[in-house]
């Protein structure tokens, strides 16, 4: 089974998308979905896939400035940029970047199944040689810096598990791993509840949403309410409103 | 009738060209200069020629007939001469008059008469009817001309003068049939003082013709008549004589015939004689008029008209031939060619003329290339629009959201988005025309929305406040959409909360605002400098604020308002 990501600012396209895998049957799990470039660097690490759909064209961060990232940090992660004919131009920068697959849309059913048959064959052959999974053995006294490390780029809106698994040589899950064993909450979700926590002072200053969004190194609003609405329990113009009557 | 004439000639005038008309006007100069002439030699020259001529002949008349009276007192000198001779006498009181008496009389007749002119013959009658005759040439004589009582008492009764006459009253005739004047009278005894005899002296019509030999030219011709009008010495053309009236004035004169045929008559009743003398004259004033003064009049015409044709000729150098030339480069701008004119003229007004037109086409050249160059821009801002909306990314996009909806929701939800689709499209192309009312950017950008909020999980939320009055005014189209896209992508869509965006279209004094309002992000100060910046992502706000200034000729078309985090405010003011 191969796991599928799927990265569109549309969600009628990250549906449409979904629906016509799962109609293709080609042994494909569809493990995620992120509406941006940002949410999908804060989950792609929860989700591990081993292809990933994005649109060239989001907010924020656009398909390039995101495949960028994930081929410096997933080496394996199959990457098939979606985009208009008229896009060209963007799309021969995926060329330079190292990205070689790229459908057109809109979709059509032949060409996916086409291009994903493709890849997986040779992600069957990569996992052959090398398991996803490798432990890397790191001291404990490496979570006090990683927090650190956290607490400094908080702001940065490429750090997740992957790149501060790079940066101090683990392997993410390990890291992941060692990091719940050691402090009791995972990597990701300290750095979103450090995020948050800031997040919560800036809405009781009345801070408008989108401007804290960038401040706490979510700069997409969108993905960043939805955050906070988890974390918090409540909307943030909410939180903000009723602080400010406080 | 007059008028139209005279219409129909200025008419025809005004449509020669320069040169005709200058051709015409020398010629009209030049005939006025000879009608004039004519006029001027008629009513003046004519008119005081005639008077000198008129009194002169007067002169001439009485000047003749001085001459003939003259000549006739000279014949009767010698007439008396021959009364007093003892020969003479002799022969008439002789009873009987022997040849030698005779012989002795005409011996002294031609001894008397030898020295005197015009003695034709001289006859010497006794009162018996004898007589004696000296002759030159041959005269036939009546030879009972002294039976005729008439005759011999007309001249007796002048009592020892003379009486004239005709061919001696009909006594006498040349056989060569040469008029003959007659002197007679009569011859009284010295002592008693009784008539002894009659003389008649022939003489030839010479006197009379050299009376007025000197006065007779080509065109002076003169004529004598005898008492009973009766021409005496020469011929006349009938139709001429016709016009000879005489009457009993001593002198009279008339002109005859037209201008150019003119004729003085006269006539002068000579005192002492039973003659009359009649001139003709033709009244030639080339004559009259001095040779020099015609040479003059002549040299001046031609100087006039070599000076008339020196000036065409200026014209025609100067003039109307740079102006034909002229003409004839600038009609190449009919053509569509507006190329100046690269022709080498004189540095005078038309040089100048020349080069106002050049520079006037240089101007009239860069104007044209300046709205080349406007209409291209708006053009090619219009197309961007157009690009912009219908690349692929837009439709595609949105062609995948109604693939989705047809697979998960209902298919009346389906149709409802590809109606919207098909309407949205065939509303931006707009048959092509250039400007669309507002009504119809507004039904454009409803359909825009709907179809962004097919996409966008209805993030957007639509306000329309509009005057019905204002929407069926035209405006350039695609100014509207374009605004409303940057409201979504640059606005609300980076917000991560729902948005508004309304629509209004109201009038303030003369202008219609159509007013984009967003609740989206808004601009900070540096943002809101950059956007009209070339370079600036958004070029959907530039071109359209650059179509709608070029449009309407005026830069103020628009205000921005902003703030930042809050909403931004696109108001633009179109002229109505």
């Amino acid at each position: 089974m191969c796991k599928v990501m799927i990265i569109d600012d549309e969600s009628a396209i990250r549906k449409l998308l979904k629906i016509t895998l799962e109609k293709e049957d080609l042994g494909l799990d569809i493990v995620g979905e992120a509406a941006s470039g940002i949410e999908a660097i804060n989950t792609i690490d929860n989700y591990k896939p081993d292809i990933a759909f994005v649109d060239i064209r989001m907010p924020f961060m656009d398909g390039i400035e995101f495949s960028k990232l994930a081929i410096k940090r997933y080496p394996r992660l199959k990457i098939i940029i979606l985009t208009a004919f008229n896009d060209f131009e963007y799309a021969r920068d995926c060329i330079g970047i190292g990205v070689c697959e790229y459908l057109l849309k809109p979709i059509a059913r032949e060409e996916i199944r086409e291009t994903l048959t493709k890849l997986m064959k040779e992600i069957k052959m990569e996992k052959k040689e090398e398991e996803w999974e490798e432990e890397i053995e790191g001291s404990s006294n490496s979570i006090a810096k990683i927090k650190e490390y956290i607490v400094i780029n908080y702001q940065n809106p490429e750090i997740n598990l992957s790149s501060i698994a790079q940066q101090y040589g683990f392997n993410p899950s390990y890291l992941s791993r060692m990091f719940k064993n050691k402090t009791g909450i995972g990597l990701n979700d300290f750095l979103t509840q450090y995020r948050m926590e800031k997040a919560i002072s800036y809405a009781k200053k009345g801070k408008l949403m989108y401007l804290t969004a960038k401040e706490v190194g979510i700069p997409d609003p969108n993905y960043f309410s939805k955050c906070f609405k988890k974390y918090t329990g409540k909307i943030y113009s909410d939180y903000s409103r009723s602080s400010l009557f406080e | 009738m007059k008028k139209h004439m005279v219409r129909r000639i200025k008419n025809w005038f005004s449509s020669q060209k320069l040169k005709g008309k200058v051709r015409y006007l020398f010629l009209g100069i030049i005939g006025l200069y000879i009608t004039l002439f004519i006029f001027i030699y008629i009513f003046f020259i004519r008119k005081s020629m005639l008077d000198y001529t008129l009194e002169s002949n007067y002169n001439t008349m009485i000047s003749i007939g001085n001459n003939l009276n003259s000549e006739i007192s000279t014949i009767n000198s010698m007439s008396k001469l021959l009364t007093a001779d003892s020969n003479i006498n002799t022969y008439l009181l002789k009873d009987k008059p022997g040849t030698r008496y005779s012989h002795n009389a005409i011996t002294s007749m031609y001894d008397i008469t030898n020295t005197f002119n015009y003695v034709s013959s001289v006859y010497l009658y006794r009162l018996d009817g004898r007589y004696v005759h000296i002759t030159n040439g041959i005269t036939i004589v009546n030879q009972y001309i002294l039976d005729e009582e008439e005759w011999f008492r007309e001249i007796a009764n002048a009592r020892g003068g003379y009486i004239l006459g005709v061919n001696g009253r009909g006594a006498f005739f040349r056989k060569s049939g040469k008029p003959l004047v007659s002197f007679m009278r009569i011859i009284n005894d010295i002592e008693t003082q009784e008539p002894i005899g009659l003389m008649v002296i022939n003489l030839s019509d010479e006197i009379l013709n050299d009376s007025y030999k000197d006065m007779t030219s080509n065109d002076k011709q003169f004529y004598y008549y005898d008492k009973n009008l009766k021409l005496i010495n020469q011929i006349i053309d009938s139709k001429l004589e016709s016009e000879i009236v005489i009457n009993n004035k001593l002198f009279d004169q008339k002109t005859i015939g037209s201008l150019w045929n003119e004729k003085i008559l006269s006539y002068y009743h000579i005192p002492n004689t039973p003659f009359i003398i009649a001139g003709i004259e033709k009244m030639s004033y080339m004559h009259i008029i001095p040779s020099e003064a015609t040479w003059i009049i002549v040299l001046l015409i031609m100087l006039t008209i070599i000076s008339l044709i020196l000036i065409g000729l200026f014209i025609s150098v100067y003039i109307t031939t740079p102006i034909e030339r002229l003409v004839q480069s600038m009609d190449i701008a009919k053509r569509g060619w507006l190329r100046r004119v690269s022709l080498k003229l004189p540095d005078d007004e038309i040089g100048h003329l020349k080069n106002s037109y050049n520079n006037m086409l240089v101007a009239i050249n860069q104007l044209i290339n300046e709205l080349l160059e406007n209409e291209k821009s708006m053009q090619k801002a219009e197309l961007d629009v157009l690009q912009e909306q219908i690349k692929p990314h837009f439709l595609y996009n949105t062609l995948d959201t109604i693939a989705y909806l047809a697979l998960k929701e209902s298919s009346e939800k389906v149709y409802d988005s590809i109606e919207t689709l098909g309407n949205f499209y065939r509303r931006f192309l707009s048959k092509g025309s250039k400007v669309i009312p507002i009504r119809e950017e507004v039904a454009i950008v409803k359909d825009y929305l709907k179809l962004q909020k097919l996409r966008y999980d209805d993030i957007i939320q639509d306000e329309y406040d509009l005057c019905e009055d204002l929407l069926d005014v035209h405006v350039p189209k695609l100014i509207l959409q374009p605004l409303v896209e940057n409201s979504i992508y640059h606005g609300i869509r980076l917000k991560g909360e729902k948005g508004l965006i309304k629509i209004t279209v109201c009038q303030i004094d003369d202008f219609i605002h159509i007013v984009v309002y967003d609740s989206g992000v808004g601009m900070n100060k540096e943002q809101l400098k950059q956007i009209m910046q070339d370079n600036n992502k958004s070029f959907g706000f530039k071109g359209t604020i650059e179509r709608i200034r070029y449009y309407y000729g005026k830069e103020d078309v628009f205000e921005i308002k902003s703030e930042e985090g809050l909403y931004t405010q696109i108001d633009l003011k179109i002229p109505l």
